[in-house]
């Protein structure tokens, strides 16, 4: 099973093992950020806009100021470090004279309680002229809408560099009255109008899907407190503390090791915790204080003022022969990315351009800034929007022409070395694979019988499968492999563990190093502690510090076995490690313990030097992997409800390092892939205000809309990931929202372009068809 | 905080405090105004140690008390079939588990929500408010109490003490349903309870209240006049239930618009007075 060099069977790569944080997290004693405290402690209140788009006329904190208890309150007039052309949300700190969207922050408390701060914010006075709003991103993207951005700010590409998308071109400048197109990208290949000319049916249609929370548990939270020699100390929720101390330290315009960020346990982020939000503010605060600030934000703030993930309307234009045979594609990726730019533009073309083997295309994608709270990533970022349009279309295409839907999918797949949109060639994956295992499962092929056994005091029947992935991500990282002086091994990254990561490092480092997974130590050091390291996004932390992790703990066992070797005066290459001995293979009662080797490299006077393995790698093989879904549905067709009977997920792992841990993956994957699909939206009426900004109204699915998800995980090895392992963290969130579509279409014959599929867009389409 | 035992401690709590106190019973709809600084009051009455608040009697109709909690209606066999049925599915729709331990009928009613859940069916079997105030007691049909979103007939030193209902007679079934999006912890984007009375295989009493589709909840009145004294064919359900949109007025809003909720007014009638209907027949459906 897995490829590993050691001897022994050792306890590690391949073990499904609970997550060690699992207990602590479900009985409610881990401490995050809202659970810290320092002496002095002082509470954090943001005043935030009402309007989605006003000029600031004038700001009167006097009487909040004289509040009891309140230390101190600051406006943009406060911070001389802030920019007008604020590239980015964490430079636009507070709003200077004009806010962009609703529940951007205009002022910033600092108060003994976190009920005095609050009190404080009703005693500001600001003084608005109300401006037009751009809300709705097709009008906001026409010239003469309401400019969103100062004239002259950059573009920000930066998320898609995190991301690691594929390289491609940029488009033509936006016209030049069209103020709000941010960045705009453009790929073609081929006659289109040829192709279209030529096709037997051309199908149209435009998909769109809303901008949506990522509904991580713990809601954005910092706690900062400044040394009297102007270093600041970062206690924070994150996805990546040296990213939080590069974007806080070119806020504050100070240099990095100034900072030093903690990583505090991380209660989810998706996404929405890549980039700094409450933590400037939070340190200006702390600095004009001069006492440790807490920030936490409330649920209320996360729906209004997170940064969700972008609106994405996708017009898509095919062609096809009768046969089948594809022959054209057109598509038009409009991305609202809210008030600040920061979408990734260029995974959108990739699926719909060469997910399948279009032989013509022309893809154009324009990034639109619109007065909303800009966006982030999501878990797999414009992935499942995408997949919805092109596989809900090659669904369409293949019902139209009568052709098995699978069979179709599979024929058009394209394989490992044909081109992507940008010409380079697809990596190793297991797309066809993870199709192909779901279309054998019982479900699938019994569907026709479900969809015969609707009526009769049942709902309408359906079932669909989608298939869906990521493109994988990269970035450089490091890690060190010590041994300890008792023989076991300890792990240091500065890589957050946010799904069950250390664990699974743990485990790789464990069958590197020859050495039982209880016997190793995984830590997650601070920023001034722990080598660079990346992101915990892109599905890129067991791909890429698990081959730092894999390399070091290697390094570490070539160093243990050569001091090994002067000792027992054989070679490196007769020597094994079994049951934290180094032996000569075969004579098993030669050996030198691992605790000696140890001992001897933190002995006084010894001259045996200490063991630590060291790897920092860069990358730059992606690893695609993809997921297959399969939803058998009953839809009630009076009402539109939508029953969810049994869920399938099909996943390539490449490699499951930690089984248990994957299928944790495509469990929650599903769900908010299903809750996305069903569910979700952040709705906004015609004045850019949020209409459902609590969890009542901004629907995540509970546990009482699930079924049993079925996991099943397929592996075909990567050839560049540690023991062939890929990502697995995205490519579950993908398929559902075509997947429901699709079933749905089967069940009644409605095809839905717009997701959520509400009761109510259900129920009305039915009801419209008659 | 004020802690009353009995309905005349309470009175005299409320008539010291007057319009700066607030009653509280389970809390699930207080607790989060409070947290979202839609009320301050000065001073909070506790319900929860006056006993007689928390009686259910059936007895030639039913005396529920205010604090009657949600998983009470949901789980009291005297509730459990025919004429009281529709009054017990919709305390078991209330929240969550947890929710329906706390929320209760009297703190539903008071608080007026357009979407409160346990109205209708109580609107639907007729039912009497019993409210106590220094004046003594005073008795205000349940389709009077409610006079507006988030307003009642109660004065500031006044509270509900009970909510009466007529026995229904042998042949009398109830049904309430909800429109969620979600199967739980959701409000409803309509909702509606049916009673229907029969005697000898004629309709003597129908009663359609809806919910979520007017500021209060409604009584679909032409459809209940189509229905008394006639045989409840499936057609003349149909036709009701046609009627019933009329009397909704609804709104869109973030739950649904206005097509779509006079559309689930009709759907949801249709499957109330079918429900209903097989219940006073003695059906267990
Ligand atoms: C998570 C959650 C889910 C919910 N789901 C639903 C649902 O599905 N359907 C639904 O209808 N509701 C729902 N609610 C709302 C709420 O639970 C119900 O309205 C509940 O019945 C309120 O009862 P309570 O005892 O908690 O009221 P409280 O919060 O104690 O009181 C509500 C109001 O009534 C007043 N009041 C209470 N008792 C009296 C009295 N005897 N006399 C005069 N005034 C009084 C109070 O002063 C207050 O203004 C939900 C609430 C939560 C938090």
């Amino acid at each position: 099973m897995s490829t590993m060099k050691t001897t022994r069977d050792v306890r590690g790569v391949g073990l499904s093992i609970p997550r060690p944080d699992g207990p602590e997290k479900v009985t409610g004693r881990v401490q995050y950020v809202a659970d810290m405290t320092s002496r002095g402690l002082l509470h954090a209140k943001l005043l935030r806009s009402r309007h989605a788009h006003a000029r600031i006329v004038g700001i009167d904190t006097t009487r909040a100021k004289a509040l009891p208890g309140v230390r101190a309150v600051l406006t943009a007039r406060d911070i001389p470090e802030l920019k007008h052309k604020a590239p980015t949300r964490a430079h636009a700190v507070l709003a200077i004279d004009r806010v962009v969207f609703a529940g951007q922050p205009v002022a910033a408390v600092a108060a003994d309680e976190a009920a005095i701060a609050e009190e404080a914010l009703d005693l500001i006075e600001v003084q608005y002229e109300v401006l037009p709003a751009a809300v709705d991103p097709l009008k906001s993207m026409q010239p003469g809408a309401p400019p969103v951005a100062e004239l002259g700010t950059e573009a920000d590409t930066s998320e898609a560099l995190a991301h690691s998308a594929v390289a491609m071109a940029k488009g033509e400048a936006a016209p030049a009255k069209a103020v709000n197109i941010s960045q705009t990208a453009a790929v073609k290949r081929g006659d289109v109008a040829k192709g279209f000319a030529e096709s037997d049916l051309v199908l149209e249609h435009t998909y769109r899907v809303p901008m949506v929370h990522q509904g991580y548990l713990e809601p954005h939270a910092v706690l900062a407190e400044w040394d009297r020699a102007g270093n600041l100390t970062l206690w924070a929720s994150t996805q990546g503390s040296f990213n939080t101390r590069s974007e806080v330290a070119d806020v504050l315009g100070i240099e990095e090791n100034r900072i030093k960020v903690i990583p505090v346990e991380c209660g989810g982020g998706f996404g929405g915790k890549i980039r700094a939000l409450c933590e400037p503010i939070t340190a200006l605060l702390a600095r004009a204080t001069k006492r440790p600030v807490r920030y936490v934000m409330t649920r209320r703030e996360e729906l209004e003022a997170g940064m969700p993930a972008p609106q994405v309307i996708i017009r898509l234009k095919t062609g096809v022969k009768r046969d089948g045979a594809l022959m054209a594609l057109e598509a038009e990726t409009v991305l609202e990315s809210g008030a600040f730019s920061g979408t990734v533009l260029a995974v959108s073309a990739v699926f719909l351009g060469s997910l399948y083997r279009w032989p013509a295309f022309d893809i154009k994608g324009s990034e639109v800034l619109t007065h909303k709270p800009s966006v982030a990533a999501y878990r797999a970022p414009v992935a499942p929007q995408t997949i919805f349009a092109i596989d809900s279309h090659m669904e369409s295409l293949a019902r139209a022409l009568a052709l098995d839907p699978v069979e179709f999918r599979r024929r058009h797949l394209q394989k490992p070395g044909e081109p992507m949109v940008n010409n380079q060639p697809w990596a190793s994956n297991g797309a066809h694979e993870v199709l192909t295992r779901i279309a054998e499962h019982p479900l699938w092929k019994e569907r026709e019988a479900w969809k015969k056994s609707s009526g009769n005091g049942h709902g309408l029947r359906g079932t669909g499968l989608a298939l869906g992935g990521w493109l994988g991500g990269l970035q450089p990282t490091s890690a060190t492999v010590k041994l300890n002086p008792d023989g076991t091994l300890a792990v240091l990254t500065g890589q957050v563990d946010i799904a069950g990561t250390n664990i699974a490092l743990a485990q790789i480092a464990a069958t590197a190093y020859g050495l039982d997974i209880d016997k190793v130590k995984i830590t997650t050091g601070d920023t001034d502690v722990a080598p660079l390291t990346g992101l915990s996004a892109g599905s890129k932390t067991i791909y890429t510090v698990g081959t730092a992790v894999l390399q070091a703990a290697q390094n570490a066992r070539q160093q243990t076995l050569e001091i090994a070797a002067k000792e027992l005066e054989a070679s490196v290459q007769d020597l094994e490690i079994v049951d934290g001995k180094v032996i000569v293979r075969g004579v098993p009662d030669k050996g030198v313990t691992l605790a000696s080797i140890g001992k001897k490299g933190n002995l006084y006077m010894s001259k045996v030097e200490p063991v630590l393995g060291v790897a920092h790698p860069a990358f730059s093989q992606q690893a695609p992997a993809f997921a297959a879904q399969l939803a058998r549905i009953e839809v009630d067709p009076d009402t539109g409800q939508t029953t969810l009977h049994d869920f399938v997920v099909v996943q390539d792992a490449g490699h499951a390092i930690n089984p248990l841990g994957v299928e944790g993956q495509m469990q929650g994957g599903a769900v908010q892939s299903l809750g996305i699909a069903l569910t979700e939206a952040l709705m906004y009426d015609d004045s850019g205000r949020l209409m459902n900004p609590s969890l009542l109204d901004y629907r995540t699915l509970t546990a009482a809309d699930l079924p049993d998800i079925e996991t099943i995980i397929v592996e075909v090895p990567s050839p560049s990931g540690p023991y062939g392992a890929r990502g697995v963290g995205e490519p579950p969130i993908v398929p559902a929202p075509a997947a429901l579509a699709n079933a749905i279409h089967d069940a009644t014959g409605v095809r839905l372009t717009e997701v959520p599929l509400t009761p109510e867009r259900i129920a009305l389409a039915i009801a419209a068809k008659g | 905080m004020i802690l009353p035992g009995s309905v005349k401690e309470c009175v005299q709590a409320l008539a010291e405090h007057g319009a700066a106190a607030k009653l509280v019973a389970g809390g699930t709809d207080l607790l989060p105004q409070l947290k979202n600084h839609l009320l301050k009051p000065g001073v909070v009455v506790d319900l929860s140690g006056v006993a007689t608040l928390k009686k259910l009697t059936a007895d030639k109709g039913l005396r529920i008390g205010a604090a009657v909690t949600a998983r009470e209606l949901e789980r009291d066999g005297r509730l459990a079939t025919g004429a009281y049925r529709g009054l017990a599915e919709s305390g078991a729709l209330v929240g969550s588990v947890q929710v329906r331990h706390l929320a209760t009928v009297g703190g539903n009613i008071c608080n007026a929500a357009p979407s409160a859940d346990m109205i209708p069916p109580l609107l639907a079997l007729d039912a009497e408010a019993v409210i106590a105030g220094p004046r003594g007691e005073r008795r205000v049909p349940l389709r009077d109490f409610i006079t507006g979103v988030r307003t009642t007939v109660l004065g500031a030193d006044e509270l509900l003490v009970e909510l009466s209902v007529p026995d229904p007679g042998p042949h009398s079934g109830g049904a309430y349903l909800r429109h969620t999006p979600r199967r739980e912890l959701d409000i409803a984007v309509v909702g509606v309870g049916s009673q229907v009375t029969l005697a000898n295989g004629v309709c003597t009493k129908a009663r359609i209240a809806l919910a979520a589709v007017a500021p209060t909840p409604v009584h679909a009145r032409a459809a209940e006049r189509a229905l008394e004294g006639q045989a409840l064919t499936p057609q003349r359900i149909e036709e009701a239930a046609k009627l019933a949109v009329e009397a909704a007025r609804p709104i869109s809003d973030q739950r649904g618009s206005v097509e779509f909720r006079r559309h689930l007014v009709r759907v949801l009638t249709r499957r109330t007075l079918t429900t209903a209907l097989a219940r006073a027949n003695g059906g267990q459906a």
